[in-house]
């Protein structure tokens, strides 16, 4: 997988189902916390991405 | 006529306070302390059989499918299964127990020649964060399975 968003997008959603299952108990809850989770992550990243652009590598 | 009520002078399966109305209930939904020590042991070493044992097949099914994609995912992005004794870098070390913690398919993996990795490939990092990732996951699986075997969890 040499897509870095892919490889992001993946693991988010994974991630966000498990903790989604552990951490909540009606379907409907577990719909709207894992997308809020999943929401979170990849927003985080892109913003984090976008902070450290102008760093050197 | 407080000591009465602190004596307990309550209706059989209720309790004063509301939200602990539904503790007779949880209780008879447990399946007993050597099923919950099942529960845990099987969730550590196969992804969702926890829950599996613990009757709830279908999370079970989940969880299974979930943790292996992140765990094989990782495998096929080169990552490496090897464990690095020693203190010396502390932050590996608890990498690769978290690889450990997914059970039985990081020894199949091993066992299929996956360990090594290469650490030259373009995902090595990302496989070695889905390997651990899945692994640790895997523990609050196996935890949350226990749970449920014990009645604590719906």
């Amino acid at each position: 997988m040499a897509s870095h968003l892919l490889s992001l997008l993946v693991f988010s959603g994974l991630v966000s189902a498990v903790f989604a299952a552990l951490l909540r108990d009606d379907p409907a809850s577990q719909r709207r916390f894992g997308t809020r989770l999943f929401l979170g992550f990849v927003l985080s990243v892109v913003v984090l991405g976008w902070l450290m652009a102008p760093l050197p590598s | 006529m407080l000591l009465c009520y602190d004596r307990g002078f309550v209706p059989a399966g209720r309790h004063a306070m509301g939200s602990e109305a539904t503790q007779p209930e949880k209780a008879d939904q447990a399946l007993g302390r050597p099923w919950a020590a099942a529960a845990l042991s099987l969730g550590l070493l196969l992804p969702g059989a926890g829950h599996v044992v613990a009757g709830r097949w279908r999370r079970g099914v989940f969880f299974c499918s979930a943790l292996l994609a992140l765990f094989g995912g990782g495998v096929a992005m080169d990552a490496r299964l090897a464990l690095h004794i020693g203190l010396d870098d502390p932050l590996a070390l608890i990498i690769e127990l978290g690889q450990i913690a997914i059970g039985l398919p990081y020894l199949a993996a091993r066992a299929l020649g996956f360990a090594a990795g290469d650490v030259r490939a373009a995902g090595f990092d990302y496989g070695v964060t889905f390997t651990a990732t899945g692994g640790l996951l895997n523990v609050l699986v196996a935890l949350d399975a226990m749970d449920v075997a014990l009645g604590r969890r719906p």
